[in-house]
C-alpha cells in the first residue's frame, strides 16, 4: 500500500507582481518498504517537494493539490506534527546537519528523549542499537565523539541514526552521497538499501545522480519544470525511457555515447518558474514536439506501472487523464 | 613517439613544511609523473585527498614543489622567475569549477574576454572587441551576450564565457579543474560537446582533472587515476576502462555496490 | 535616491540629513551665521554672557560672540578635521594593507610589525604627543590623530585582500599574466572598496571627536578660529553659571559624531551579506 500518495500538486510562492510556479504539477505515490527516487536538475522542484512533505514551505506559500496523503493522513494539516516523528530529513551536507560542539552521545539523546518515554539507561543502549544498525564500528567511542572527530562517510551514519532515533518512517534522503566521496557514498547507500530491508522504512531519495538512482531505488520519478512528467519501476524508467525529457537527459550522460562522439545535449533552458505553461513544460526543448504539445496538458500514459505524460509517445494502455 | 608539450617528473608538494618548529607532513603529492603529448587530452581522476587539485595548482606554479620538474615544451617550468613566468603563463589557458567564481563579478563579458589580450599588450579598440566576438562565437554564444555581467547567465553560459577567455591568448595547454562539476547533466553534455569541438577543430591539447571518472574518459586519450597523492595507474583511456588493474578505478567508475552490500 | 533612504532606514536617512544640514552650514557660514565677524572671531565685549535670548538663541561668550555664530563656524573646523583625519588614515593605511595583503610573505611581516607598534600606544596618548611635538595648529592636529588612525586602516585593508586574494577570478587573472598592479587595481581594489568605505565612515565621528579633545587640550586650532573642542575648554571656567558657553559645542560635536556613527551602521547594514561575489 502507498504510504505517500501526492494528485496533482502545485505549490505557488507569491511575489511582488506575480508567483513564482515552484511545483506546477507534481504526482508521486511512494510504497511502503521501497526506496523511491525523485530525479531531476536544478531547479526542477526536487528540494520544493521535499520541503512541502516536512511542512518548511516558506510563509504564504499557496499549495494546491487533489491529494496530498502520507498514510491516510492530509499533508496539509499535519505535515508539520509528523516531522520529525515519522518523516525525517536526511541533509546532504551531513557537517551542517550535526551541531560541532555537542558530543554525538547527547545530539541522538536529545532525538530519543523527545520521541520515547524512556529511562536514562534504555537511552544509552538504544542508541548504542541505533549507531551499531548504521554500521559504525566501536559505537560507545562514537558516543564520545564531537562531529570533527569523525569522517565525513561517518558523520552521515550519525545523521542517518538520528533520522532512525526518530522512529520516522519515512526518510527524505537529499543527496545523501553528493558531499562524500564515491567509494564512501557506495557504502552509505548500501546502508539505506539494507535498512529498507531489515527495518520496512521508506526512503525519498532526491538526486540528480542516475548512477545513485540505478544502484538503490526501486521506483523513481521524473521532475521537469516542476511537473512530474515520467515514473515507474526503475527498470523500466531508465532502460525504456518514454518521455523524450528523460531521453534526453539519459542520452546526455557521459557514457551514454561512445567515447569521443557527440553528447545529445538539450538545447534551451528551463522554462522561468514565473512563467505559467499552457502545455508540456518540455515543449520548447522537445525533439518530437508538435504545435499541439505547446497549447494544452500532455496526455497521462500507462504501460502497467510505468506511468508518462507525453502527447506523441502513446503506451499500450492508452488512456487519456482529465 | 612525439615529444611531450607537458611532461612531469617525480613531483612532490607538501604544505605547511617550512619552519623548524612544524612536523614533516604527508607529501599532498608525492613523486608524481606524467606526460601529455601534442593534441592529446590526459584526463586525473581523484577523490578528495587524492592529491589531483595539489597536482594541478603546483604544475600552474600556485603553490610551490619541493621537488620534482614540470616541463612545457621542454622548457623548465619550474625555473622560471616570477617576471618570466607571467608571459609564459599565457601559453596556459585555465577553466575553473565554477564560472561564477572564476569570472569577476564587476566585469562585463567583453572586459572578461578583453583581460587576457589587454595582459598580453593588445590595443583596446574596435579589434580587440572583434576577437571578443569571434571568441564567443566560437564557443556557442551570440555576441550580444558582450555587455552583459557574468552573474545575468545560466551556469552554462557562464562556463562557455570562462571557457572563450582561456582561449583567447590561443595557448598550447587547456587547463580544465573540474569544468562540469558545478552543471546539470544536460548542460554538461553542451560543454563535454564544445571541448570535443575545440580539440576537433584546432588540435587542442587538454589536461582535465576531475573526481568524475565517466566525464573524463568520455573526452580523454589518456587516464591517470590518483589517491593518496600517488598515481595509482595511468594507460591509454581505452585500456584503463576495459581492463583496470586496480579495484579502486573499478569503483569510481561504477558503484560495484552489489558487491559492497554483503559486507556492510 | 528614494531607495536609498528607504534602505538605510529613517536612523540613517535622519543622519545623513544631520550630516548634510551640518555639511551645508559650514560651507554658507558667512551667510548662514547671524553675526558672521562675530563668528570668525571678532569680539563684542558689550554684550558679553548674555544668556540664550530672541537675539542670541545660544547665548554669547566672554567677548560677546553670538554662541550660534561661532557654533557654525566651529562646523567648518570639525567636519574639516574629521574628514581628514579619515582621508590622510586611508592614504597611508590603504597601500600598506593592500600591499602587505597582495604580496604576503617578508613585506607583509614587516609592515604588520609596523603597524603593531603604532597600535602598541594608547591611541588618544598617541595623538597628543604628536600634537604636542608638533604644536598648535589645524593642520598640525589632523596630522596627529590621523598617525594614530592609519593602522586600523592597514589591518582592514589586508584582512580584505587576503581574502580576496584567494577568490578564483582573481586567481584567474593571475594565470592570465595579468601584472600585479592591474590584479589590484581591477580586481581586487573594487571588492575591497565597500567594506571599507563603510568602515571610514563609521570613523569620521570618533575622528573629530579626537580633534575635538586635542583642541580641548589646547593643542588644536588657536583662538580666534572657532572650534568645538576648545571652545567647551574655555566655556569650562565660566560652568555652571553659563552653562550655554559649554553646552553649545559640546552638544554639536555629540550630535554630529553620533550621526556619523548611526550613518556608518546603516551604511554597513546595508552592505552585510552581500560582500563579494554578488555585489
Amino acid at each position: 500500500m502507498a504510504l505517500l500518495e501526492i494528485r496533482a500538486l502545485s505549490v505557488d510562492l507569491p511575489v511582488p507582481n506575480g508567483a513564482i510556479h515552484a511545483l506546477r504539477r507534481v504526482d508521486l505515490t511512494v510504497t511502503r518498504g521501497t526506496i523511491h527516487g525523485l530525479i531531476g536538475e536544478s531547479g526542477c522542484g526536487k528540494t520544493m517537494t521535499a520541503m512541502a512533505l516536512l511542512g518548511l514551505l516558506p510563509r504564504g506559500a499557496q499549495i494546491k493539490a487533489d491529494r496530498f496523503a502520507f498514510d491516510g493522513m492530509d499533508l496539509r494539516d499535519v505535515a508539520e506534527s509528523l516531522r520529525g516523528r515519522r518523516i525525517a530529513l536526511i541533509s546532504q551536507d551531513p557537517a551542517a546537519a550535526l551541531n560541532p560542539v555537542l558530543t554525538i552521545r547527547r545530539q541522538i539523546d536529545d532525538v530519543l528523549r523527545a520521541h520515547h518515554a524512556l529511562p536514562k539507561v534504555a537511552r544509552h543502549a538504544r542508541a548504542v542499537e541505533l549507531l551499531a544498525a548504521t554500521g559504525l564500528p566501536d559505537p560507545e567511542r562514537v558516543l564520545r565523539s564531537y562531529p570533527h572527530q569523525l569522517s565525513g562517510g561517518m558523520q552521515q551514519r550519525v545523521v542517518i541514526a538520528q533520522a532512525l532515533a526518530t522512529g520516522a518512517d519515512l526518510l527524505i534522503a537529499d543527496e545523501p552521497t553528493t558531499a562524500l566521496d564515491v567509494t564512501i557514498g557506495a557504502q552509505v547507500l548500501a546502508l539505506l538499501r539494507n535498512l529498507v530491508q531489515a527495518r520496512g522504512l521508506t526512503i525519498l531519495m532526491i538526486t540528480h545522480d542516475m548512477d545513485v538512482v540505478a544502484e538503490v531505488c526501486d521506483s523513481a520519478t521524473i521532475l521537469y519544470a516542476g511537473t512530474s512528467i515520467e515514473d515507474g519501476p526503475v527498470a523500466e524508467v531508465l532502460t525504456h525511457p518514454r518521455h523524450p525529457y528523460t531521453r534526453a537527459l539519459l542520452a546526455a550522460l557521459p557514457d551514454a555515447a561512445p567515447r569521443g562522439a557527440k553528447l545529445a545535449a538539450i538545447e534551451g533552458q528551463i522554462p522561468p518558474p514565473f512563467k505559467p505553461i499552457a502545455g508540456c513544460a518540455f515543449a520548447p526543448r522537445c525533439a518530437v514536439a508538435r504545435a499541439e504539445c505547446a497549447l494544452r496538458p500532455p496526455p497521462e500514459r500507462l504501460d502497467g506501472a510505468h506511468r508518462w505524460t507525453c502527447l506523441v509517445e502513446g503506451g499500450l494502455d492508452d488512456k487519456t487523464a482529465a | 613517439m612525439t615529444k611531450p608539450l607537458l611532461e612531469v617528473r617525480d613531483l612532490v608538494v607538501r604544505y605547511g613544511s617550512n619552519g623548524p618548529f612544524r612536523t614533516q607532513l604527508r607529501p599532498a603529492v608525492s613523486g608524481v609523473s606524467l606526460s601529455l603529448a601534442p593534441g592529446e587530452t590526459l584526463g586525473v581522476v581523484g577523490e578528495s585527498g587524492s592529491g589531483k587539485s595539489s597536482l594541478l595548482r603546483a604544475i600552474l606554479r600556485l603553490v610551490p614543489s619541493e621537488s620534482g620538474a614540470v616541463l612545457l615544451d621542454g622548457q623548465d617550468w619550474l625555473a622560471l622567475s616570477p617576471r618570466e613566468l607571467r608571459h609564459a603563463r599565457q601559453a596556459i589557458g585555465v577553466v575553473a569549477q565554477n564560472p561564477f567564481l572564476s569570472l569577476s563579478p564587476r566585469m562585463t563579458i567583453s572586459e572578461i574576454l578583453a583581460e587576457p589580450l589587454l595582459a598580453r599588450g593588445d590595443r583596446a579598440g574596435a579589434a580587440m572587441q572583434e576577437r571578443s566576438a569571434q571568441l564567443l562565437l566560437r564557443c556557442g554564444l551570440p555576441a550580444d551576450f558582450l555587455p552583459r555581467r557574468a552573474s545575468a547567465l545560466s551556469g552554462g553560459q557562464a562556463q562557455r564565457v570562462a571557457i572563450a577567455r582561456a582561449l583567447a591568448l590561443d595557448p598550447r595547454l587547456l587547463v580544465l579543474d573540474e569544468p562540469t562539476s558545478a552543471l546539470d547533466i544536460s548542460v554538461q553534455a553542451q560543454i563535454l560537446n564544445l571541448l570535443s569541438d575545440l580539440k576537433a577543430e584546432s588540435g587542442l591539447s587538454m589536461l582535465f582533472v576531475t573526481h568524475n571518472l565517466k566525464v573524463v574518459a568520455h573526452i580523454s586519450d589518456h587516464l591517470v587515476v590518483m589517491r593518496n597523492g600517488e598515481v595509482l595507474e595511468q594507460g591509454p583511456t581505452t585500456e584503463l576502462l576495459t581492463a583496470p588493474r586496480h579495484d579502486y578505478t573499478r569503483q569510481l567508475f561504477g558503484f560495484g555496490l552489489r558487491a559492497q552490500a554483503v559486507a556492510v | 535616491m528614494s531607495s536609498l533612504l528607504q534602505r538605510l532606514g529613517w536612523q540613517g536617512a535622519l543622519s545623513l540629513t544631520v550630516i548634510l544640514i551640518a555639511f551645508g552650514l559650514a560651507l554658507v557660514a558667512p551667510w548662514a551665521a547671524p553675526f558672521p565677524d562675530q563668528g570668525a572671531g571678532a569680539p563684542s565685549i558689550a554684550s558679553k554672557f548674555l544668556p540664550p535670548s530672541a537675539d542670541h538663541f545660544l547665548g554669547t561668550d566672554h567677548l560677546g560672540r553670538d554662541m550660534l555664530s561661532r557654533v557654525i563656524y566651529g562646523a567648518r573646523v570639525s567636519l574639516t578635521s574629521g574628514l581628514l583625519i579619515v582621508a590622510f588614515a586611508l592614504l597611508v593605511g590603504l597601500p600598506v594593507g593592500v600591499l602587505a595583503g597582495y604580496f604576503g610573505g617578508w613585506l607583509d611581516e614587516g609592515l604588520m610589525r609596523l603597524t603593531d607598534v603604532f597600535l602598541a600606544f594608547p591611541a588618544l596618548l598617541l595623538a597628543v604627543l604628536m600634537a604636542a611635538a608638533l604644536g598648535p595648529g589645524l593642520l598640525n592636529s589632523i596630522v596627529a590623530v590621523a598617525v594614530t588612525w592609519w593602522p586600523w586602516y592597514a589591518r582592514m585593508a589586508r584582512a580584505e585582500v587576503l581574502a580576496l586574494r584567494g577568490q578564483p577570478y582573481v586567481e584567474a587573472a593571475q594565470l592570465m599574466g595579468v601584472s600585479h598592479p592591474r590584479i589590484i587595481l581591477r580586481h581586487v581594489l573594487p571588492a575591497a572598496v565597500r567594506p571599507i568605505s563603510v568602515q571610514a565612515a563609521l570613523d569620521v565621528g570618533p575622528a573629530l571627536l579626537t580633534a575635538s579633545a586635542l583642541s580641548f587640550l589646547g593643542l588644536g586650532v588657536s583662538p580666534p578660529i572657532a572650534d568645538w573642542g576648545q571652545m567647551v575648554d574655555a566655556g569650562r571656567k565660566f560652568f555652571p553659571e553659563r552653562w550655554w558657553y559649554s553646552a553649545a559645542p559640546g552638544i554639536a560635536v555629540f550630535v554630529l559624531a553620533l550621526a556619523f556613527s548611526i550613518l556608518g551602521d546603516a551604511l554597513r547594514d546595508r552592505a552585510g551579506g552581500r560582500r563579494d561575489g554578488s555585489a
